[in-house]
């Protein structure tokens, strides 16, 4: 008796002890840029512009105010929110971008489960591998990473197991994923619109992409709506070698129906499917290289099928030396829009990036950024009277400033 | 606070080896063993855990020694104790962390937590054990739970040096996370009144060993 209340005392000694390992955790970091850009009239300002700063917008700039929120419930539960602001014309002046609860209990017998509930990416990008979702190699994502950001968020249930190889004594660790989400229907809307872009802009979870769409026929560009109440789904799979090279597959479709619409949002659903694989390679002597590609399709059913094919790959190399990186990117992306000749809403380009990184310390990180985006738009000559074909480049200089905290 | 854990456990295994060496001091003959281990293109091989078991002496008095957390990473990387040995998981990081083994040798769980909550874990039987932590999955560190009267970790030049090894017929093991000998690296050897030198080198080279310096705020 006495020693199981010895026992007992001394487990409840733990868990006051332990108490403060439950505190919530929290990060504030203000992002302020410096922009020169010869951009055509921004996508977010309702232009054919590939960049998020369009030469009507150089100068000082807010990049991106971000404050996070990560909260343990309990032993195996946390809730983590994510909320941002741009200073664009959104609807929120802050507004979530991830706000999701997880469960990931203790591995047993080399494997471990992970659910995720509530709104959070697609485990798709590689090179987002920083919090709140950023790359830390360029400021500017590849085009693949700027779409995924802009119209696809999975808002319902994502579950993951892993196999702990390297926990094992193998070289290897392997997952698996799969989701079942809603309201992610008008994803497609802005590939159809506009293209790809070159934006670090993550739409947010009850915002809009850019400024709002006066002409009444077109969408109010709002993503994440549910129009046809049929869940969408993914699948998903990633080998990893040690911590040297990653290599993950991911197949999408929201299922969305083609012929419903929303007219609280003058859209309608987007069936949108796309597979994108995506490399990453990391070496001893601070080298990385990230290959993605990308290649899906979207259709929508106004009383006509309409369908575009998009695709996009890009390749990134960096090199780190201490708090020191370089990084030169390149991306290529296509939108081909199949059966109306006489809406001309196709596209293909190239983009070139090189970065210069500089982590001083914990609190602040500097990039300097050079852009340069080609593009072949054939709406830009019936929209606006433009040419078809621009070249966009732009520097950024990027002075983040990053506090945390636990309380 | 980074070197204090590996210190104390040093220390430890020092007073280990101490009271064999008086124990041992009774037997008329007894030698001196310098093990150095090499690796496939001549460098040393260094922090590599070497035993030296023989049926006839039980294992080394257990140990009580650190495992601490310290920026996202177990310090030391690799802890070598005798079997039955306590060792205490502090986290001196300021964010939690949920230590786990899920190894044959000894499965456990320290639920979240910071600071220094739990009573140490005890180690009954020989093996690997690895540690991963549950919040961050590039946390990684082997504690090495051993039988053996003698044992250690190469230093800087693949070294490791035991007086006062009463002669006999050994069994030599080197055992290192990178390691990637197949068979594992195990030697009968015979130890004698003198000094004795045996060099090994490796077969095979070793693993990739984990990437240093990258930021904790990336995702794994």
């Amino acid at each position: 008796m006495g020693i199981l209340n010895r026992t007992r005392w001394l487990w409840l000694g733990a868990w006051i002890a332990a108490a403060p390992a439950w505190a919530t955790d929290w990060e504030l970091a203000l992002d302020l840029r410096a922009v020169s850009s010869d951009g055509r009239e921004s996508f977010l300002d309702n232009g054919q512009g590939k960049l998020r700063y369009d030469e009507d917008h150089e100068g000082i700039q807010l990049g991106r105010f971000r404050a996070s929120l990560d909260q343990p419930l309990g032993e195996v539960f946390s809730a983590h929110v994510e909320a941002s602001t741009w200073d664009d014309d959104d609807k929120n002046p802050i507004d979530l971008t991830e706000a999701f609860l997880e469960y990931r209990p203790y591995p047993r017998a080399g494997f471990r489960s992970r659910v995720r509930l509530g709104a959070f990416y697609p485990p798709l990008s590689l090179e987002n591998r920083a919090l709140g979702w950023e790359t830390p190699y360029t400021i500017t994502p590849s085009a693949i990473s700027s779409w995924i950001g802009e119209e696809i968020r999975t808002i319902g249930l994502e579950g993951q197991v892993d196999w702990l190889g390297t926990r094992l004594g193998h070289d290897f660790d392997l997952q698996l994923t799969a989701a079942v989400f809603g309201w992610n229907d008008p994803a497609g809307t802005m590939i159809a619109a506009h293209g790809f872009a070159f934006h670090d802009r993550q739409t947010t979870l009850f915002g809009r992409v850019g400024a709002p769409q006066p002409d009444l026929t077109k969408p109010k560009k709002e993503l994440f709506h549910e129009i046809d109440n049929r869940a969408g789904y993914y699948v998903g799979a990633q080998a990893r070698y040690l911590d040297r090279a990653v290599l993950n597959v991911l197949h999408y479709d929201n299922r969305a129906d083609p012929t419903a619409r929303a007219p609280e949002i003058r859209d309608l659903a987007w069936e949108t499917k796309f597979d994108a694989v995506a490399l990453r390679v990391e070496t001893g002597n601070g080298w990385t290289a990230i290959l993605q590609a990308l290649t899906g399709e979207t259709y929508i059913n106004p009383g006509v099928w309409l369908e575009w094919e998009f695709e996009s790959q890009s390749a990134l190399v960096a090199k780190r030396v201490g708090a020191h990186m370089l990084a030169v990117r390149y991306d290529e992306f296509e939108v081909l829009f199949r059966d109306n000749p006489l809406l001309p809403n196709s596209e293909d380009g190239n983009a070139w990036a090189a970065a210069y990184s500089y982590d001083a310390g914990e609190h602040w990180r500097f990039a300097l950024e050079w852009l340069r985006v080609e593009s072949n738009v054939p709406t830009r000559v019936v929209e606006l009277g433009e040419p078809a074909f621009a070249a966009e480049s732009k520097v950024e200089l990027s002075a983040r400033y990053t506090l945390s905290g636990s309380f | 606070m980074n070197s204090r854990g590996y210190r104390k456990s040093r220390w430890f295994n020092a007073t280990g080896f101490l009271c064999l060496t008086l124990l041992s001091g009774v037997h008329a003959q007894a030698g001196t063993l310098v093990v150095t281990v090499k690796q496939r293109d001549q460098k040393p091989l260094v922090g590599a855990v070497v035993t030296l078991e023989t049926p006839s002496m039980p294992p080394a008095a257990p140990i009580s020694a650190l495992m601490d957390q310290v920026s996202l990473t177990f310090v030391p990387d690799v802890l070598v104790v005798p079997v039955h040995s306590k060792v205490q998981f502090p986290n001196s990081d300021a964010i939690s962390h949920q230590v786990y083994s899920f190894s044959p040798a000894r499965k456990f769980q320290l639920p979240l937590y910071r600071g220094k909550p739990y009573p140490p874990v005890v180690f009954d039987q020989p093996g690997v054990v690895t540690l991963g932590c549950n919040i961050h999955d590039n946390m990684l560190a082997y504690i090495v739970i051993t039988s053996a009267p003698f044992f250690g970790r190469t230093g800087t030049e693949g070294d490791w040096t035991v007086a006062h090894v009463p002669a006999g017929q050994y069994s030599l093991r080197v055992w290192h996370p990178l390691l990637n000998e197949r068979p594992e690296l195990l030697r009968t050897i015979q130890v004698g009144p003198d000094r004795e030198t045996i060099e090994l080198r490796l077969d095979r080279d070793l693993r990739p060993a984990p990437l240093k310096g990258r930021p904790h705020s990336w995702e794994y």
